[in-house]
């Protein structure tokens, strides 16, 4: 792991002192601190690589194996290390004591637990990030929808002012309906006013005629019962008597 | 070369340089440091989820003043589980198992504690020397018997850690022997 970051590391620090000018790159060894030339670029992160680094036997290096393969070939690196390791036991400089057993114990068990639950540990730490992940998203996703439910909200106010025309209209359409109202109740009580005036005018002037034809009336009256004479009030009064017994008799006949 | 079962708990020394401060700093390469990102690699996410974790446990039950204490203390528990995990494997060495080094963690720990109770609170911290409801005729027995505790636990608390480890890594060499 550490020598990947050295492999890769290297260029970049070449490239850097490489660009120096001439007299300054051939005393580079005296160079220790790193010039500040150009930006400081801290953002935007470069992207961690999708996978890591290729392992084989889940310890060494894939590099390893490709550095000694056109010297060695595939065996190679297995050679080396079968050999290395006979060496140390057999000139005893790896002495096989009580904490080989040890060693040889855990081993077992690290790689066993390794092969049984490496990947479900892999998979916690996979739901981890996309759970942060997803948090984010729920926030941005929601602040879309809450932007878009405004939006339909924002057309349809934009679709109910088309219809105030409408509503203007019946408002004035009541407000005539109300003033005309209005004009005739008071053209009503006009009429009824003048009605009163001239009824009052006319009952007047009847009154008067009534009073001038029974004052006419009884003086007519008054002038013929004085001109009766008493010889005449005397013949009337045998009149009315016949009269009466007259009138019996028709009584009597129907 | 002959091991007996006391050498794994000889300070290291090789070519007569002392090995002991490597072998206090180097389990901190096993913990990375995060750094700038906002989604990091498994192995970095699964450690900032268990420091997490330990942070929580220690800080809820504080109020806010005692969160001063988080840095000091997820550390700590860090460190000791990385150097005690570690020295299980064959071929290192604890440094936990001397005890030389876990008084020198326990006493200014347990100074601290007491110093910055004592400073803060008087009272209350004098007050912590005699248990609630305990009978009047036992109160000044009580106060001399928690006095001697507080005074001894920097002691208890070094030689419980390195008994402890000590015993462990004894009983893993007695049982691949026998």
């Amino acid at each position: 792991m550490l020598s990947r970051l050295v492999l890769r590391a290297a260029p970049a620090v070449l490239k850097g002192l490489q660009g120096l000018p001439p007299p300054v790159s051939a005393g580079i060894l005296h160079v220790a601190r790193p010039l500040h030339t150009g930006q400081h670029r801290l953002a935007p992160v470069p992207p961690l690589p999708e996978k890591g680094g290729e392992v084989r036997h889940g310890l060494i290096p894939e590099e390893f194996f490709q550095f000694l393969y056109p010297k060695t070939g595939v065996t190679g690196p297995y050679m080396l290390g079968t050999g290395l390791l006979l060496y140390l036991l057999s000139k005893e400089i790896y002495v096989i004591n009580h904490e080989t057993v040890a060693a040889a114990c855990i081993l077992t068990v690290i790689i066993y637990a390794v092969k049984k639950y490496g990947a479900d540990v892999a998979a916690f730490a996979d739901k981890l990030n996309e759970e942060k992940i997803a948090k984010a998203l729920e926030v941005k996703n929601e602040a879309i929808k809450a932007l878009e439910t405004a939006i339909e909200e924002e057309k349809k106010e934009q679709w109910r002012i088309e219809g105030r025309s409408y509503l203007f209209d019946a408002k004035r359409n009541n407000i005539a309906m109300l003033l005309e109202a209005n004009y005739r109740e008071r053209l009503l009580t006009v009429y009824n006013e003048v009605k009163k005036r001239l009824d009052y005018q006319v009952a007047l002037q009847n009154l008067k005629r009534q009073k001038e034809q029974d004052h006419m009336v009884q003086w007519v009256e008054k002038s013929v019962i004085q001109s009766i004479t008493p010889q005449q009030k005397e013949s009337i009064a045998k009149c009315i008597l016949d009269l009466k017994a007259l009138s019996k008799s028709a009584q009597v006949a129907v | 070369m002959n091991l007996s079962f006391f050498d794994q708990f000889s300070s290291p020394c090789l070519l007569g340089i002392p090995l002991i401060l490597p072998s206090l700093l180097l389990p901190a390469l096993l913990l990375p440091s995060p750094g700038n990102r906002w989604i990091n690699n498994r192995l970095s996410t699964i450690q900032l989820w268990f420091t997490h974790l330990i942070t929580k446990q220690l800080m809820t039950p504080l109020n806010k003043a005692g969160h001063k204490w988080a840095l000091l203390l997820t550390s700590l528990i860090l460190m000791l589980l990385s150097i005690n995990l570690l020295g299980l494997l064959p071929y290192t060495f604890t440094p936990t198992t001397q005890l030389s080094m876990n008084m020198a963690l326990a006493l200014p720990l347990w100074l601290a504690t007491l110093l910055t109770g004592l400073r803060n609170q008087p009272s209350a911290s004098l007050g912590h020397l005699l248990p609630e409801g305990t009978p009047t005729p036992l109160i000044p027995a009580l106060i001399m018997i928690e006095t001697t505790s507080l005074l001894i636990r920097p002691l208890a608390l070094g030689v419980r850690l390195t008994a402890n480890l000590t015993a462990g890594h004894l009983l893993i060499q007695l049982i691949s022997t026998a």
